[in-house]
């Protein structure tokens, strides 16, 4: 089962879904990140002046582009930072909706990801019929709750990647794990 | 038989290709990694299925030895190169269906979980076969007949105390539900990259003296009826319900003759969920019931129950805004029915 096709999701492909890349691609994972938004969204000198960029702008642009607007604001909050450990993962954010290959898993970090995700796979052409488990653990979206939300979806990953028969375990094995990281759990089964 | 090949229109292409078969076939025989040997193997299956088909049936042999390898991974690869196979040529059925038969029994959970999978695709394949023919020969009806007994066996899967297997089960019911049933107007078939999944009733000749289109037909709706018993169970686990679910969703949009049935099932599901479900899981089951009833209520057959999914997607949650954007366009519902 150490073959599971894995990937996390959350909406801008930056944070949440980037930490729990980096945590589970350390240990060994197969694991890919994703965003279901229609733009990426990075915090702005006010919160009603987000940085807005497409999908296809890569993260060392965005550093770059950061690092000219305000160096010192965006250094103190972390985005420099969190850009930096996002280009050395990998070249830019992926959105969901335009990555055709087949996963095993997929964990959400949100709720309105989870449902963006489930909306994109009902309306997808069907191949053959391959399950795909997804899961929603709601984490919110700063530095510190992905921190913790990459642990938990480290651990959740691994009871599932080690039981012996997941489409049989995964009902108990979910239901473990929300009573141990006392978080509401959304879990469905799809087919691609 | 390489001279023989020689013979043929492109000979010397077709003599490369038969050699390279053969080297990468033994050379998959002799690889201990697991990928590697499936590496090789998909190689051939694209030679001798979509390259240079007139191969196929030289090397089907070969190929379905695999069937026995100590790999769960290789075994599993064989299964999807038999379906593909079959496609292709028909003809090679009555030596590939036994080997189904054999591996839907195998040792590993996996191996059957893929025969399930593969098993509506064959299940079309005969069906187009047999169709195509007024007179079957004896291997046509052995094939029919043990197509029969695994369909059977998998129905009886619904009962099986693995959930992953009962799930499966479900799919590839759902598939036969498609199968044997007929499209109308209305019909909403989803976009694939399969144009065959797209096989109903409508192949099968009136006039055939060996398949009979209403015991077809019956067959169908049993089988439908054996998935809202499933549906209705007081003890189903929450993934088999969800499944199910989207099984009857898909049954009900590509075969409206099923649409209300599938509404009605949804309105007792509503207000009898299954006890043994946790709380979580219950808020799982109603986001999925919901998503269910937003995609029949999209469909131009909910004009017939319109006010049963309203008043169910408001029971559920849903904003007035969801329901209005999901609502079919009265003015075509109504020209259609004019």
């Amino acid at each position: 089962m150490g073959d599971l096709r894995i990937a996390v999701v959350c909406s801008s492909n930056q944070n949440r879904s980037m930490e729990a890349h980096s945590f589970l691609g350390k240990k060994g994972f197969k694991v890919r990140s994703f965003g279901t938004g229609n733009q990426v969204k990075l915090p702005g000198p006010s919160p009603n002046q987000p940085n807005i960029y497409d999908f296809n702008t890569s993260y060392d642009e965005m550093y770059k582009d950061l690092l000219r607007k305000d160096a010192e604001l965006y250094t103190q909050n972390g985005i420099l930072h969190m850009l930096d450990r996002n280009r050395r993962i990998k070249p830019k954010p992926e959105r969901f909706q335009a990555c055709k290959d087949i996963f095993d898993i997929i964990i959400t970090c949100e709720e309105r990801v989870y449902d963006q995700l489930l909306e994109d796979l009902e309306t997808r052409e069907k191949v053959e019929n391959h399950p795909v488990h997804v899961i929603n653990v709601d984490i919110q979206d700063n530095h510190e709750e992905a921190t913790i939300g990459a642990f938990l979806i480290c651990d959740l990953v691994t009871m599932l990647t080690e039981c012996e028969d997941m489409d049989d375990e995964v009902d108990e094995i979910l239901q473990e794990f929300e009573h141990k990281c006392q978080r509401t759990i959304l879990h469905t089964v799809c087919f691609y | 038989m390489e001279e023989e090949d020689k013979t043929a229109s492109e000979p010397s292409n077709s003599t490369s290709t038969y050699d390279k078969v053969v080297d990468l076939i033994n050379q998959a025989s002799l690889l201990q990694k697991d990928t590697q040997k499936i590496s090789n193997l998909k190689q051939v299956q694209e030679l001798i299925v979509n390259k240079e088909s007139n191969l196929l049936d030289n090397f089907l042999d070969e190929m379905i030895a695999f069937q026995t390898d100590r790999s769960v991974d290789v075994r599993k690869f064989v299964v999807g190169f038999m379906e593909d196979a079959c496609k292709k040529d028909p003809e090679i059925l009555p030596k590939v269906i036994p080997c189904l038969q054999h591996l839907l029994q195998d040792e590993n959970i996996n191996v059957q979980k893929k025969v399930i999978l593969t098993l509506s695709g064959i299940f079309r394949s005969v069906l187009v076969w047999l169709s195509k023919t007024k007179f079957p020969t004896p291997e046509m009806s052995q094939v029919w007949d043990l197509m029969r007994q695994m369909k059977l066996k998998v129905y009886e899967m619904l009962d099986s105390d693995n959930d992953g297997i009962r799930t499966h089960a479900v799919k590839f019911i759902e598939g036969v539900v498609l199968t044997l049933s007929w499209k109308t107007p209305e019909s909403e078939i989803p976009k694939t990259t399969k144009p065959e999944s797209d096989i109903c009733l409508d192949i099968v000749p009136e006039s055939s003296k060996y398949l009979n289109v209403r015991k077809l037909e019956d067959e169908g709706v049993k089988m439908f009826d054996a998935l809202l018993r499933f549906h209705s169970s007081p003890h189903i686990s929450s993934i088999n319900l969800m499944t199910v679910m989207g099984s009857i969703t898909n049954i009900a949009k590509q075969r409206p003759a099923f649409f209300i049935k599938v509404v009605q099932a949804f309105e007792q599901l509503q207000v009898n969920l299954p006890p043994t479900l946790a709380k979580s899981q219950v808020s799982s089951v109603r986001k999925n019931l919901k998503m269910q009833m937003l995609a029949l209520l999209k469909h131009q057959c909910s004009f017939d129950c319109l006010s049963s999914i309203t008043t169910l997607l408001t029971d559920l949650g849903a904003t007035q805004n969801e329901v209005m954007k999901a609502m079919p366009k009265l003015d075509e519902t109504r020209k259609r029915k004019a």
